[in-house]
Parts: structure tokens; sequence; C-alpha cells
């Protein structure tokens, strides 16, 4: 006796769980639009903020058709799958929230086509469930699909401007009718391959379907260069030609057809072709032609494990976020978590298309269900793949999640024939002669998502942080904005550089701007320079604090906490005397502490002034006196006889060696550079003409006024810390002995000035390279000296000792006498 | 303050995402139990056959197997003792919901309802099939869902020549 009340039992308990499914997607989604109502406020961190409230039609919407799409599927289909459509309705209503965050404009669009979709879909609710009329009429669907794509060819549109016209559309409705050609193709393929069983593989039956689809996927491929589409035709094509003969050799033999259309696509096609490359090598042109994968994989590594939150990450940086690139999106706010979440429920929506294709109960409708399931699936990994850059990219889009009425449209029509075909009781499912192209499918689609959730973890996780810290990266200047940054200040704490305003609208401000070359700047299209991008962890407050406190922020706002001040070993009052006695000359001043190595000046000029680099940054970098260079550490000039003190004081002013120069070269610090929290030029090599610059210089003149010992250079003095207040920031080298302490006094003594307490060289040679002559001076106080042991080194890039003479000296006297 | 409630906001909404995935396990289990239960629960209608010959008195034999094998031999579930039957005679089978009458090639040939089988045929209650001299009654139990389930494919069927 059958026992017909169990069945019934059966799907209504059913029914009951599928309802809780509903009822746990739209709590989801209430989550996500209430987080996105108050993300604003988390993220000025301030009640008083604009909230957003538009989005909440969209999911009200969405309750709506959901509700009476599943009673109507409850009443016309009770027996179907109970997995499918909930799976359907969660990833429909993320996409519709998601595409609404990101372009309020495209979420409303959304949301109507929603609507039009769930009108339709509830109408289709009552065809017949042997389907027969797809079936019968399939080349009248097929050539009516063909036909509206074939009108793209003449009169498509893209409506987001420039790239590919695979859009019909007037009075600002757009469809794409490449979108239900896929689903045509598969009932085509199912219909013709249902009626011709080709378990023989022979050539006449195969002929007109093989030059069917390679015909339109060529065409594709010519006419709109849309790779994607012309993939998923073949890939369509090979998964019903191996159903339906259950031979291997399909297999093969398609993907070989496939490397060939993709590597004519590749030659013939500009489209296709910058896609690739940008795949193979994105690091090369990150701001150019790999602009969107990279910005991609930024906001996919932004993302990290938990996401930034509903509104808390900036995925509206990935160009065609909604649409192409909307797995980047919700990578970057669901994290790797919700990813994963998303890749499990198509991959248990896979399971269940399988399953809906085993136990179908003719031939047509096993093939329509699995053809449509893996239309599904393999153009969600597609589309994933490429924007995790697994795969080059291609401009599908992510069924039920994207933007786009045309995809919502066919993605739910699929929906619909697989919750037809599995609403049978059950009829013995139709024998299947070799089921293993069902299983190979499945295995090989689950494998492809393992493959696309493991790539995400990489991208988010693994490689994150060194994405992040990308300059690139406009999450940084974004962050800046939105983050207090450490100050830099002089020696007695005197600002040089601050950030002012409030959370959100903070901008840097440069109080010194004469000292540019040396501290730099830090801006959103220029990025960083000098010591704010040496210093750049401790001013961003990602070193120097906390740990724990960097990894709360970094959970709460993905931003980093507020930054730490930097003491220099500037002396503002000397600097300015060096910066105003240096007005329109070319060169540089170094002046240090000839015992510490402290910096004391160090000036540049010409210089540039940081406040007005919206306006002169990209003049700047084309200026012929360049500007933006740190002459004092980043100029090379020949030194010429300036080396005479140091070659008497080593002993070696009759006729010396090679050897025994480069030796004292070698220890003077010519062939490396300095060692300090700053960029400095690479240092000469013994084998090519000495250069140097002035900050190399001024750390050997140290050595004639310390005894023969050349400090290590220090500029970064000390960080402000929450914790511990000022902690020093120790010299990068070690002390060298470059000069024997007993010949410096003979040495010195040639260059004495009158009644100072100290010594001074001048020179001017001629530098070849350049065509100019150039002067070097030098000046320090004198080994008896009892105080600081001070060094001052100038270069000029003129023939001008006076003026070089006049510089050292006020110094000298402004810092010697009390 | 904002941040922090910001934060459960996104705990809680990863956790409702994994609720959701959690409940499409449950029901994917309780899809398996029930279709188990339901599997085990369902039973083979029982077919009796009320066997009338003139040279012996009218018998009923009740059968709960799958199969039901008509004929002399004495291996088979259904013997009848006449020289026109052949050993294996004709096989009732169940399968696709239905009882199918089957001719195992015999001599002088089945009968059902006074037409000769030639290929296998579903059976339901009052037909009757004939064996050489034996008439064979049949009565299947629980009849009406097998009706029931007999009305679907006609269906089917009659909207396939429409």
């Amino acid at each position: 006796m059958v026992n017909t009340s169990n069945r019934s039992t059966l799907t209504s308990s059913n029914n009951k769980l599928q309802y809780r499914l509903l009822q746990v997607s739209a709590i989801f989604l209430f989550l996500y639009a209430l987080a996105l109502t108050i993300a604003p406020a988390a993220r000025e961190r301030t009640w008083q903020t604009e909230y957003l409230w538009g989005h909440w039609i969209g999911l009200l919407l969405w309750v709506v058709v959901i509700t009476i799409a599943f009673n109507q599927l409850q009443k016309y289909l009770p027996d179907s799958d109970p997995f499918i459509f909930p799976i359907a309705a969660l990833l429909s209503g993320w996409g519709i929230l998601t595409v609404w965050r990101l372009v309020p404009a495209f979420g409303l669009r959304q949301t109507l086509w929603l609507l039009v979709v769930g009108i339709l879909f509830i109408f289709c609710l009552r065809l017949p469930g042997n389907l027969n009329f797809l079936r019968r009429y399939k080349y009248i669907w097929l050539a009516s699909g063909l036909l509206v794509t074939m009108l793209t060819f003449l009169f498509g549109v893209n409506p987001m401007g420039g790239g590919p016209r695979l859009w019909l559309g007037c009075c600002g409705i757009y469809f794409q009718p490449s979108e239900p050609l896929k689903l045509l193709l598969v009932i085509y393929l199912a219909a013709y391959f249902a009626d011709r069983i080709p378990l023989k593989l022979s050539i006449l039956p195969m002929f007109i379907p093989t030059m069917l689809v390679t015909g339109v996927a060529l065409s594709i491929l010519i006419f709109q260069q849309d790779l994607g589409t012309a993939s998923i035709f073949i890939f369509l094509y090979t998964v019903h030609l191996y159903m339906a003969s259950g031979r291997k050799r399909v297999l093969i033999i398609s993907l070989v057809g496939l490397g060939i259309s993709a590597i004519l696509g590749y030659f013939l096609f500009d489209v296709v072709r910058l896609r690739v490359d940008a795949w193979l090598n994105p690091w090369i042109d990150p701001s150019g032609r790999s602009y969107q994968i990279v910005q991609s994989l930024l906001a996919i590594a932004n993302g990290g494990l938990f996401g930034r939150g509903p509104g808390g990450g900036s995925p509206g940086l990935v160009p065609v976020a909604i649409s192409d690139f909307i797995y980047s999106s919700i990578s970057e706010e669901f994290g790797l978590v919700g990813s994963i979440a998303l890749l499990a429920l198509l991959g248990i929506f896979l399971a269940r298309g399988i399953r809906i294709a085993l136990h179908a109960t003719d031939r047509f409708r096993r093939y329509l269900a699995a053809g449509l399931t893996s239309f599904l699936i393999a153009q969600s990994i597609l589309i994933i793949a490429g924007n995790l850059r697994a795969l080059p990219l291609t401009g599908v889009t992510l069924p039920f999640v994207s933007y786009g009425g045309s995809s919502l449209l066919t993605s739910f029509i699929a929906l619909l024939l697989l919750l037809i075909i599995s609403n049978e009781i059950d009829i013995e499912p139709f024998p299947i002669p070799k089921p293993q192209p069902y299983f190979f499918l499945g295995y090989f689609l689950a494998i492809e998502l393992m493959v696309v959730s493991l790539a995400t973890g990489w991208w988010s996780v693994w490689r994150g942080p060194e994405l992040l810290s990308r300059t690139d990266n406009a999450r940084r200047s974004i962050s800046d904005r939105y983050v207090k940054r450490g100050s830099i200040l002089a020696r007695q704490d005197q600002p040089i550089t601050i950030t002012e305003g409030s959370s959100g609208n903070y901008i840097r401000t440069y109080l010194y701007p004469e000292l540019s070359p040396i501290t730099g700047y830090t801006h959103n299209i220029y990025g960083q320079a000098a010591l704010e991008f040496s210093l750049d962890d401790y001013l961003r407050g990602i070193q120097g604090n906390n740990s724990a406190l960097i990894w709360w922020d970094h959970l709460l706002y993905g931003q980093p906490p507020p930054g730490l001040d930097v003491r220099l070993s500037i002396n503002l009052e000397l600097q300015r005397q060096a910066d105003e006695l240096m007005t329109d000359h070319k060169g540089a001043v170094v002046m240090l502490n000839a015992a510490s190595g402290e910096i004391l000046v160090m000036s540049s000029h010409p210089n540039y002034d940081p406040n007005l680099l919206d306006e002169t940054g990209s003049s700047l970098a084309q200026d012929a006196e360049r500007p933006l260079i740190n002459r004092a550490a980043q100029g090379l000039y020949p030194p010429g006889d300036a080396l005479k003190p140091f070659l008497i004081a080593a002993g070696l002013t009759e006729n010396p060696t090679k050897d025994t120069q480069l030796n004292l070269y070698q220890v003077l610090g010519f062939y490396t550079s300095p060692d300090l929290r700053l960029p400095v030029a690479p240092a000469a090599h013994p084998t090519e003409d000495l250069r140097i610059s002035p900050l190399q210089m001024a750390l050997a003149v140290a050595a004639l006024s310390n005894e023969g010992i050349r400090p290590p250079a220090r500029l970064a003095m000390a960080v402000k810390t929450p914790q511990q207040g000022w902690v020093i920031l120790p010299a990068l080298s070690d002390p060298v002995q470059a000069l024997p302490a007993e010949s410096i006094a003979e040495s010195i003594n040639q260059f004495l000035v009158s009644n100072q307490p100290y010594w001074e060289y001048a020179s001017s040679p001629w530098d070849d390279s350049e065509n100019r002559s150039l002067t070097w001076y030098m000046a320090g106080t004198l080994i008896d000296w009892q105080g600081t042991p001070l060094v001052v080194t100038i270069l000029l890039e003129e023939h001008n000792t006076n003026l070089a003479r006049e510089i050292g000296q006020s110094l000298l006297s402004m810092s010697l006498q009390p | 303050m904002t941040a922090v409630i910001f934060l459960i906001l996104r705990i809680l909404l990863s956790i409702s995402l994994y609720v959701f995935i959690l409940v499409l396990f449950y029901l994917l289990w309780k899809d398996n139990r029930q279709q188990g239960i339901w599997l085990s629960k369902r039973k083979i209608p029982s077919i009796s056959l009320t066997i009338q010959t003139s040279d012996a008195p009218t018998r009923v034999q009740h059968f709960n197997s799958e199969e039901v094998t008509i004929g002399r031999d004495s291996t088979c579930e259904c013997r009848l003792d006449d020289e026109n039957v052949s050993n294996h005679h004709a096989r009732l089978k169940y399968h696709h919901t239905q009882w199918w009458l089957e001719d195992l090639g015999s001599t002088n040939g089945t009968f059902i309802n006074g037409q000769p089988v030639s290929t296998p045929l579903v059976v339901i209650s009052e037909d009757e099939i004939r064996c050489g001299k034996n008439i064979i009654t049949i009565t299947i139990s629980g009849d009406t869902f097998n009706n029931l389930m007999v009305k679907d494919p006609i269906k089917d069927i009659g909207e396939n020549n429409a």
C-alpha cells in the first residue's frame, strides 16, 4: 500500500522549511539594510550624520515580490525542489542591496526589474510541466534569439558609454539580448540532442548544431568582441554533446576549440588582447590597462577575513562594480566569510541542479536541467574567477546578483524551468545509459567553485596586507581623510607639517614649505615623497602603536589608529637662516652635529610649496629645475678638489696610488649611501667617476671636526607613542673611524679662519657631465672646541664661493655664539 | 561607539548568512531522511490471483513479492497443473508503480481479457488472464492509489498528442 499522505507531509514540511529559509534570508537582508543605513555614522564616528534610507524601497519590494512568488510557487509547483528558490531569492536580494549601495539610481532600476521579472515568473508558473512547447519549437526560439542578437550588431549601444555595444535600448531602458540567447541555446541543444542520440559521434547529426554554435560564438567574438559569451556558448555546447554522447573525446576537442578561439581572439581583437594582457601581467600597468583588475584585487584585499561591513568599504573605486565586479564589492564588504557563503550557496545550487537533472523523467528535461545548471554556475565561476585574476576578465554578469534586467530575467527563467522540471512526483526517472557526464560536470564545477574560494582567500587574507600598502590603493588616502595623521616636528617641537580639520575632512598642512624636498608630501594623486614616505608607518599609526589597538581599529573601521608625531633633528632657526640666504640659488646646505650625526639644517633649493600640490603637482615633475629632488641627499656631484682636506688628513698629498685613494673614499663613506630614514641617492660605484651627495660630504667632513670619526646620519629623532611618550629612533648604522685622529690637526690647520673657532675650505670644481661649475664649501669647529662639534657643507650649482662662505659663516656664528 | 554597533550588526549579518546555509543543510539532511522513510514505508501492493479451472475448485493465492511467475514448473510462484501451460508461462512483475503482465514465450500463449499478450502490459484489478484452461482474475490491493498514479501519465500522453 503506497502511503500518499506521507508524501504530502514531506512536501508540506519541506515547504515549511523553505518558508523558514526565506525568513532567514529576509532577516539577513534586513540586517544588511540596517547596517547600510547607519554605515555613514560608523565611518564618520558620530551619530550626527546623514543616514541612508533609499535602499529600504528595494528591500520592501523584494519582500513583496518574493512572498507572492513563493505563495504561487507552492500553489502551482508544490513538489518542486525546495532549495533553489530560496537560494535565488537570497542572491537577488543581496544583489539589489549591493547595487543600491554602489549606485542608488541603478538600485532603483534593479528593484523595478525584479518587479517585472517577478510578475513574469508568477505568470509562467502555469506553464505545462512537460515543457513540450519549448522542445517542439526549438528552432523558432533559437532563431528569434539569434535575430534579436543580430540586431545589436546593427543597432547595439552601450548604456555606460564606451566598450562593447551589446545592448538594445530605447528611452532609458536597455536590454542585452545575448543573455537570453544563452538560455535559448540551452533549450535548443537539449531539444536537439533529446531527439537524436549521438551515441556514435558521426559527423552528420552533429553538423547542424556544431556549425550553428561555432557560427554564433564566432560572430559574437568578431562583431561584439565578447570573449565571455563566446566561451559560455562553447562550454554549453560541450556539456550537451558530452551528456548526449558520453564520449570523453568531446571534451578534448572542445578544449582545443576554446584554445583556438582564445588565441584567435587575442590576435584579432584589441579588447580581448587588452584583457588577456591585463590578466597575465597586471602589475606592469596598474593605472592603465590593468586598472580594473588591480582595483578589484585591492577591494578584495581590503575586505580581508570579515569584510568592512555594508557601506564600510570603498568598492565604488572599482570600475563597473555594479555588474562585472559585483563579486569584489561583496568580498570587500562581507569579507572572505561572506564570499565563501556566496560560493557555498552556488555549490548547493549546483548539487540540486544535477540532482534535478538525474531525476528528470525524460531525456529533454534531463538535458535541459543539466544545461541550465551548468549555464548559471559556469557563468558565475567565469566572472568570479575574472574578478580574482584566476581567469581573464570576461564581461559576463553574476547570475541573480549583478545589476542588469536581462541578466536577472534570464536567471529567473532558468530557475523557473528548473523548478518546473523538479516538480515531478516519483514517477521513475528516465534511465541513463551513461551517467559519467553528470558526475563529471558536477565534480568539475564544484572543484572550480573551490578553486575560486581558495583564490579569494589568497587575495583577501594571504596577499591582502601587501596589496593594501600599495601606493595606488586609493583607500589609503581615503583613510587619511578620516584618521588624523601624525605631525612632523622640528627639534624643539615646532610644527613643520601637521594635519588639520575633523574626521572626514582632514587636510595636511605644510607650515614650513621650504623644507618640502626633505619632509615631502602626502597626496591622494601624487602619492608620498621624502620623509612623508619613509616615515609613513609611524605617521599613519601602523607602527609604534599597540598592535591590539591597530587590530581593533582595523576591525572597526578598516583604518589605522591615529598617527604618531615624529620629531626631527632640524633646528628651525638655523634652517630658516640657511633657506633665506639660499633664496634664488640652486644648491644644498647640510649642517650636522659632528659627534652625533644629527642633521640640524638640510636645505635644498629650488623647492616647492606642497600646499599647492593640487594645482602644481603635474608640472612639478616636468620642471627642468627639478624642485622635487632633495639635492642634499639625492643630488650627486663631482667633488673635484674639494677633497683636498681629506687627502691631507690621510697623508695622500703626493701622487697617491689609485688603491689608497679608493680605500680613503671607502672609509669616508662615498661608496655607501647614508643610512637614515630618508630617500637618498644610490652611492657611486668604485669603478665609476666619483660623485657624492652633499650629505655624504657633510658626514665625511664631520670626521674632520670629530677626531676622525664619521658619525651615522640622523634626522628622525623620536616618535611620540601613546604608551611610552617620546621613544628615540636609534641611528641605523655605527660611527666609523675614517681618518687618523693625529693627522687631522695638520690638515685643518691649513684652513683656519682668523679669530674664529672653526676652519673652512671652499673650491669650485667643473662638472663635466652638466657643463657647469660648482661650488663646494665645508667648515667645522676646531678639535679643541669645547662645545658641540658642528660642521657645515654647502653645494652651489654655480661658481660663487663668496655666497657659500657667507652662508657657512653665518650659520656657524649663529650657533657658536651664545 | 557607532563603529561598535556597526560591528555588532556586521557580526549578526554574517551569522544570519550562515544560519541560512545551516538551514539549507538541515533541509538537505531532512530531505534525504524523509525520502528514506518514505521509501521504506512504500510497499508493493499485494496481488491476489483467483484461479478458476474446470478440473479443480476455485482457489485464491496472495502474493507479497514483486514478481510472480505463472507456469507448470515447481519453481513458479503460481503453479498451474495443466498440460496446456508451459513450464514458465507468464510473469507478473511490479515496476514503475504498476503490475505488468508479460508472456514468457509460452507455447499456447497468454491472453488478457481475451486478447493475446505480445508485449508487457499493465494490469489492474478485475483483469482476467487466461493460461491454458485456467482463468486467473486479478485483485490488486490499494488500487485506488494505483488508479491515481495511472492518471498522470495518461494526462501527459494526452497533452503530447494535443
